[in-house]
């Protein structure tokens, strides 16, 4: 003990932390080039009762990483890749992959695959953490009326008026191509929007402004286009088949202490117009007939939802309810035609600002469509998550 | 359909040339030199003001706390060209976010 303990006192006295030389620790100095990983999953149970036929099945996690590498402080890759697990398959999918430059503070250039500003639905709403419902509104998309995304390049930016804000995107891209019924008659006029290639030698074009006319930018009223003189493959008689898209937006969001929490209220009104062709139907029995319809399709939806953030209990102000109409319209005489109305309500609890669990039922009335149509009532119970 | 492509064609080239023309004018604030007076009566919206008003248009507003200030510049970026946000806008949310982590 003694030997022990005199060791300790004795064994370090010449250090005098008076002179000894202390290096400062140099500020930290971060680069100005910066690689992150952001992203969304989700997972969750579905219920579904479509005339009668029950299912139920746990919905495999989608995992969505967003790479983001900002090369400067104007410079900057973006890319989100989609891991889903649909038919007993792992689907992967890039959803957007382009490169940024701020030109100016009015002015910035995207090139590559980008979330196209084709209302505001899918460019900025549609991640599950974000979307307040675990489904999509009508019209959006697998075989939907409405574009995703897009191959080409995009000028958008943003003015501040004094008060009101006005933002603007235009952009050229390879356009859609048209579904001639050649592989599935029973699409045959549809529009295909994943155009990597592009099968002609015309350019879609389109754009997006968007108004928020209020100091307060609770209100934002939008409106797009899209149009292309071209969707058939060239040469192929329907080469010279153009299209042209328009939507109209709104966005209000705010709080109003009257009603204790956040009203928020989205809509979307989307058109498509494709010009008429003829197509060709073989019946079962090898004969063939040509038909043609008046291609017109358009879709809508609107959504409400009511947080009481300020509640007393904390348990309420975590709370969400969602409300949500959608309808989609598809052309008369075609294969594909289908009238539909869905309903769908949410019950939603907000773990933190970016993960949420949402308990929602949705019923469809539809005529038409690939089922046929009927009445499909789904109960779901997800959990999303932003990163 | 022919004539309403065409339509816009030309006018995605005038908004585009018209953009490129006001944009690279000037990039210059012009309410830098307000005078005295003036800032005394100028109401400006703060950086929190604005991270609570410009992120709830899409989703939450976030923590200020859940990335550090390296982060939040990447975000910034990211998310002013994604929900087309002003650069005044994105500036004064963006200093708010790394002083309040």
């Amino acid at each position: 003990m003694i030997v022990g303990f005199g060791h300790i006192t004795y064994g370090q006295t010449y250090n005098n932390f008076e002179t000894d030389s202390v290096t400062a620790p140099e500020p930290f100095k971060p680069s100005k080039t910066q690689f992150m990983i952001r992203g969304y999953g989700h997972t969750g149970l579905n219920f579904m009762n479509t005339e009668g036929e029950k299912e139920s099945s746990y919905v495999g996690s989608a995992f969505a990483p967003i790479f983001l590498f900002k090369h400067s402080d104007r410079l900057m890759f973006e890319a989100e890749l989609e891991f889903g697990l649909e038919n007993n398959e792992l689907e992967v999918g890039l959803e957007y992959a382009d490169v940024m430059y701020i030109l100016n503070k009015n002015m910035t250039v995207r090139a590559g695959k980008f979330l196209l500003p084709f209302g505001t639905f899918m460019e900025r709403l549609h991640p599950a953490w974000i979307n307040r419902l675990p489904t999509r509104p009508l019209g959006f998309g697998h075989d939907g009326i409405a574009p995703a995304s897009g191959i080409g390049v995009e000028l958008r930016g943003a003015f501040d008026l004094g008060g009101p804000k006005l933002n603007y995107a235009v952009y050229s891209t390879n356009g859609p191509r048209l579904k001639d019924g050649s592989v599935e008659p029973e699409e045959a006029g549809m529009l295909m929007f994943q155009n990597f290639e592009d099968n002609n030698n015309s350019k879609a074009f389109g754009g997006r402004i968007g108004l928020l006319p209020f100091a307060d930018s609770s209100t934002e009223i939008g409106f797009s286009s899209y149009s292309t003189s071209k969707v058939g493959t060239t040469d192929s008689e329907y080469e010279n088949v153009g299209v042209f898209l328009y939507a109209i937006d709104f966005a209000f969001i705010k709080q109003i202490p009257a009603i204790s929490g956040f009203i928020d209220i989205k809509g979307q009104y989307n058109n498509s117009d494709i010009d008429d062709a003829t197509y060709t139907e073989v019946h079962e029995d090898g004969d063939e007939e040509e038909y043609t319809f008046d291609n017109k399709s358009n879709s809508f939806y609107a959504q409400l939802s009511y947080r009481p953030t300020m509640a007393s209990s904390d348990f309420m102000k975590k709370l969400e309810l969602v409300g949500r109409y959608s309808n989609l319209n598809t052309p008369e005489g075609a294969e594909w035609e289908e009238r539909s109305d869905q309903y769908a309500f949410s019950l939603n609890y907000w773990l933190t600002w970016r993960s949420v669990i949402k308990v929602a039922y949705q019923t469809t009335d539809s005529v038409g469509g690939h089922d046929g149509g009927g009445t499909a009532n789904g109960f779901f119970i997800h959990w999303a998550i932003g990163f | 359909m022919k004539t309403i492509h065409k339509i816009l064609v030309v006018a995605v080239v005038i908004f585009t040339t018209g953009g490129m023309i006001v944009g690279c004018s000037s990039t210059k604030n012009a309410y830098t030199a307000a005078t005295d007076v003036q800032d005394e009566f100028k109401i400006e919206k703060s950086g929190a003001q604005m991270w609570g008003e410009a992120c709830n248009r899409c989703h939450l507003a976030p923590s200020p706390a859940d990335y550090n200030d390296t982060d939040w510049s990447t975000i910034a970026l990211h998310m002013r060209v994604r929900a087309n946000l002003a650069e005044n806008e994105i500036a004064k949310i963006e200093t708010f976010l790394k002083s309040a982590n």
